[in-house]
C-alpha cells in the first residue's frame, strides 16, 4: 500500500468511528415514530357533555398540522391514553391535526428540540417539559409567553386561578406565563401500615419520630438488613429539598439566589446523615437507589421510602399491605414538608402563527376538568386543577384510592422546586457537594458552604 | 509502482463508487468536525441572553478547561476508564475464544453464554446491573459473599466504587463480542503449521504463545482499535447506572461533553471539548495503524 492509500484508509476508519461516536450526542431530527394506535384507549369516560365547552361554531378553517413533543419514560401507558386526547380533540376540531412525538424522558424531549431548532428546523408547536427548565427555555428564546392566549379567553383568569398554586408557581417569569401545568407529581413519604400497626407505632410526626420510628423498623438477619427507610440520592436535590424546607430553609429563594449554606439547609443535610450514622435506619453513604426503592417497599424488603407521588399507582398494584401517603415530617413537632415536580406544556418559538393558536386550543381542550381527572386517574400524576376533584370519575376514584386526595394535600406544605438560572450547573454543584457530605469526603458545612460558593459564580453571569 | 500508476489514464469508475460514501462522510462527519474547531474558539451560551451571539475568544475555552480541576478529573476518569476496560475485554476475549474453539460437546451453548451480553442494548444491560449491584440483596453482591467478600457493597453511590462498577459492566458486555472476532481468526488459521510444530515436540504455552497470538496479531490490532474508540462512545450504561456520580466520580470525557452541550447548554466548550476528542481518536488511531504497518514491513 502507498503511504497515501494508507493514509486515507485511516481517515475513513477514524471517521467511521467518529461518525459513530457522535451518534448518542445527535439524535438529529428523531423519525416520527408511529404512535401506537391502540385505538383501546383506556377508560375514556363519557365527558358530561353539559359540562364541555360551547362547541363554537368555527369558521371554516385552513387545515392546520402540529407536533407535540412528550416524554414517556413512566410507569403508564401514557403514549396510549395521549393517543386518546387527540382523537377527541380531533374530533371536535376536524381542521387541526395533531402528531405526537413521543420520545424517552425530560432530557431527551428537550435535546431533541434543541437539536432541531440548532440545526434551522421547525421545531414543535407544544412539548412537556420540565417545569423547571423555565428560565433555560425563556434565555435561549425556545418558547413564547402564553399571556395573550389566556387574556382571549372567556374567563381567562378563572381558568388560572382554577389550577394548584403550587404547580404554577414555576410558570411566570418577568411578569409573564410562560407554561401550563400538565403532568404534575410531589415527592412524598410511602410508608406500610401493616408494619406500622404491628409495631404499634404511629405515623411520624417530626423528625425525631420518623428516625425512632425507621429504627425501629429495621430489622437485621444475617446477611441482609430490611432497612425502616430507603432514601435515594443518586439525583439528591430533589427528595432533599423537603427535608431543608421542613427544617425551615428551602434551598433557593428565586431564580438568581440559591441558600445552600444556610444553616437549616445545613442541618437538613446533617439529618440525612444521621438516619444512618446515628439512628443506624438506612443504609451509609448515597443511596443509588431510585430505580429499586419502589420493589423494595413493594416486596417488605423497606417500611418506609421518599419518592414520587407519581409512584403511587405502581405501588397500589403491587403492595399487598396498606398504603400510606405522606408529606415527609417536618423538624418541629406537627410541621410537614414536600416539593412539586413533573412536567408543564410549553410553546415554541419560531412556528407560524396559525400553529400557535391550533396549539394553545389543544392546551385548553387537554387541560379541561374531565381530562385532567382522567389523566389523573389512568397515570397516577397529581390532578392539577381544584376542578378536576368535583368532577364524578375523579369523585369515584378518591372514594376508592384515598391516597390519591392526600397526594394533593401533600402540596399545601410545598416550597418551590429547585428551578434557577443556569439549572444544569447549579443542580451539578448541588448534587456534588452534597454527595461528597453524604459520602463522609466533607463535613455537611463544609460542603455546603463550597456549594454555595461555586454555585454563586455559576449565577453571576446571568445575574448581574 | 506509484510511477505507473501515474502513467495510468484517468478512471472516473472507482470514484464514482466512492462518491455515495465520500459525501456521506463529508457531511456528517467532516463538517460537524470542522463546525466543532470553528465554534471552539468563541464564546456562547445559548442560556444565557448576553452570551447567545458567539463572541471570539481564541482558545479561551481551551484554557479554561485545562486549568479547570474538575475537567483534568473528567480525562484522568476517562484514562482509568479506558485502562480498565480495553486491556482485559481484549484478553478475557481471546480467552474466551481459546475456551470455546475447541470440539466438545456443547460448546455452542458456552458461546451463546459468553456471546449473549452483546446482543442486549447497553440501556437493558445496565437496568439488569442495577439490581445486581443492590445492597444486600444484589445478585453480584450475594455472589461476592459466598467467595468471602466483606467489602462495600453500595457500588454505584460509593464514589472510590462507582467508575468501577461502569467499568465491570463494559467488560461484562464486551468480551463477548471481541470473543467472536478472535474466535473467527483461530478458526481460520492454517492447520499445517499447529501440526508441524506438534511435530517438532512444541508443548501447548510454546503454541499458543509463539504461534497462535502472532498469527492473531491483526485480529488484535483491529480489535483494539475497537475497543479503544468504543471505550470513549459508549457512556448510555453511565447515565443508567451513576449518571456519571457520585460527586462527579465516574464521569468520562463523552458525559461531559452532552452535560456540557444539553444541560449547560455551552456550545463552545462543548465543541472544544469535542475537539480534543478528535484529536486523541486521531492520534491513537494513526499511532496504531502505523506502528502496525511498520513492523509488516
Amino acid at each position: 500500500m502507498s503511504t497515501l492509500k494508507r493514509m486515507l484508509f485511516v481517515l475513513l476508519i477514524l471517521m467511521l468511528g467518529l461518525l459513530s461516536a457522535c451518534s448518542p450526542a445527535v439524535p438529529a431530527e428523531t423519525p416520527m415514530e408511529e404512535a401506537p394506535v391502540e385505538e383501546a384507549a383506556p377508560v375514556e369516560e363519557a365527558a358530561p357533555v353539559e359540562e364541555a365547552a360551547p362547541v363554537e361554531e368555527e369558521p371554516a378553517m385552513e387545515p392546520v398540522t402540529i407536533q407535540v413533543f412528550y416524554p414517556v419514560a413512566v410507569d403508564a401507558p401514557i403514549a396510549a391514553i395521549l393517543q386518546g386526547y387527540i382523537d377527541d380533540f380531533q374530533a371536535e376540531y376536524p381542521y387541526i391535526t395533531v402528531e405526537p412525538v413521543f420520545s424517552g424522558g425530560y432530557a431527551d424531549v428537550q435535546t431533541a428540540i434543541q437539536t432541531t431548532i440548532d440545526g434551522g428546523g421547525e421545531p414543535p408547536a407544544l412539548a412537556v417539559l420540565l417545569a423547571t427548565a423555565i428560565y433555560d427555555l425563556i434565555n435561549a428564546d425556545y418558547i413564547v409567553p402564553l399571556d395573550g392566549y389566556v387574556a382571549g379567553m372567556e374567563g381567562g383568569d378563572a381558568y388560572l386561578e382554577d389550577f394548584l398554586p403550587a404547580f404554577l408557581a414555576n410558570s411566570y417569569y418577568d411578569d409573564q406565563l410562560w407554561s401550563i401545568p400538565f403532568q404534575r407529581s410531589a415527592v412524598v413519604m410511602y410508608y406500610n401500615v401493616d408494619m406500622f400497626k404491628e409495631a404499634g407505632l404511629e405515623p411520624p410526626t417530626s423528625w425525631q419520630t420518623w428516625a425512632e420510628a425507621a429504627q425501629a423498623l429495621t430489622v437485621k438477619e444475617s446477611d441482609t438488613t430490611n432497612w425502616g427507610l430507603h432514601f435515594s440520592s443518586d439525583w439528591p436535590y430533589w427528595l432533599f429539598q423537603p427535608l431543608a424546607i421542613g427544617a425551615g430553609q428551602n434551598i433557593l429563594e428565586d431564580d438568581c439566589t440559591v441558600t445552600f449554606d444556610d444553616p437549616a439547609v445545613i442541618e437538613a443535610v446533617q439529618f440525612y446523615i444521621d438516619l444512618s450514622a446515628k439512628y443506624g435506619a438506612m443504609p451509609a453513604g448515597v443511596q443509588a437507589s431510585w430505580a429499586t426503592d419502589t420493589a423494595d417497599l413493594a416486596s417488605g424488603a423497606t417500611a418506609m421510602i421518599a419518592h414520587s407521588s407519581g409512584s403511587l399507582s405502581g405501588l397500589l398494584e403491587q403492595a399487598d399491605f396498606e398504603l400510606g401517603v405522606m408529606p415527609y415530617p417536618g423538624k418541629e413537632e406537627g410541621t410537614y414538608a414536600s416539593v412539586p415536580g413533573g412536567g408543564n406544556f410549553y410553546m415554541m418559538n419560531g412556528i407560524p402563527a396559525e400553529k400557535q393558536d391550533a396549539a394553545w386550543k389543544f392546551i385548553e381542550f387537554i387541560t379541561r376538568p374531565e381530562y385532567v381527572a382522567d389523566f389523573s386517574i389512568n397515570t397516577g400524576y397529581i390532578a392539577n386543577r381544584y376542578s378536576a376533584y368535583d368532577t364524578d370519575a375523579m369523585q369515584a376514584y378518591v372514594a376508592d384510592v384515598p391516597q390519591a386526595l392526600m397526594t394533593r394535600d401533600a402540596l399545601q406544605s410545598a416550597g418551590a422546586e429547585l428551578a434557577t438560572q443556569n439549572l444544569g450547573q447549579v443542580r451539578g454543584i448541588f448534587h456534588d457537594y452534597i454527595q461528597r457530605a453524604i459520602n463522609g469526603e466533607m463535613s455537611a458545612a463544609d460542603a455546603m458552604a463550597a456549594a454555595q460558593a461555586e454555585a454563586e459564580a455559576a449565577l453571576a453571569d446571568y445575574c448581574e | 509502482m506509484e510511477n505507473q500508476a501515474a502513467r495510468k489514464p484517468f478512471k472516473p469508475l472507482p470514484y464514482l463508487l466512492i462518491l455515495p460514501t465520500a459525501i456521506f462522510v463529508a457531511v456528517f462527519t467532516v463538517w460537524p468536525v470542522l463546525l466543532s474547531v470553528y465554534q471552539g474558539f468563541f464564546r456562547q451560551r445559548m442560556n444565557i441572553a448576553k452570551f447567545r451571539e458567539p463572541s471570539w475568544i481564541g482558545l479561551g475555552n481551551y484554557i479554561d478547561l485545562f486549568q479547570d480541576p474538575y475537567f483534568i478529573k473528567v480525562i484522568g476518569n476517562t484514562l482509568k476508564y479506558i485502562i480498565g476496560t480495553v486491556p482485559i475485554s481484549i484478553i478475557l476475549g481471546f480467552l474466551f475464544a481459546l475456551l470455546v474453539n475447541r470440539k466438545v460437546r456443547g460448546v455452542g451453548f458456552f458461546r451463546l453464554a459468553f456471546f449473549h451480553p452483546m446482543v442486549l442494548p447497553m440501556v437493558s444491560a445496565a437496568t439488569i446491573w442495577l439490581f445486581f449491584f443492590t445492597p444486600d440483596y444484589g445478585l453480584f453482591n450475594t455472589a461476592l459473599r459466598f467467595l468471602g467478600y466483606t467489602g462495600p457493597e453500595n457500588w454505584t453511590g460509593n464514589p472510590n466504587l462507582a467508575l468501577l462498577s461502569v467499568i465491570i459492566v463494559a467488560i461484562w458486555k464486551n468480551s463477548g463480542y471481541y470473543m467472536i472476532f478472535y474466535l473467527a481468526g483461530l478458526q481460520n488459521l492454517p492447520g499445517e503449521v499447529f501440526e508441524a510444530a506438534a511435530l517438532d515436540g512444541a508443548n501447548d504455552w510454546q503454541i499458543l504463545w509463539k504461534i497462535t497470538f502472532p498469527l492473531m496479531r491483526r485480529t488484535t490490532l483491529f480489535i483494539s482499535t475497537v475497543a479503544f474508540i468504543d471505550a470513549f462512545r459508549t457512556i448510555d450504561h453511565i447515565f443508567v447506572l451513576t449518571t456519571g456520580g457520585p460527586s462527579r466520580a465516574s464521569t468520562v470525557l463523552l458525559f461531559e461533553l452532552w452535560s456540557q452541550r444539553f444541560e449547560y447548554q455551552d456550545i463552545g466548550v462543548s465543541a472544544a471539548i469535542t475537539v480534543i476528542f478528535v484529536v486523541i481518536l486521531l492520534a491513537f488511531t494513526i499511532t496504531n495503524f502505523l506502528v502496525s504497518e511498520r513492523k509488516e514491513a
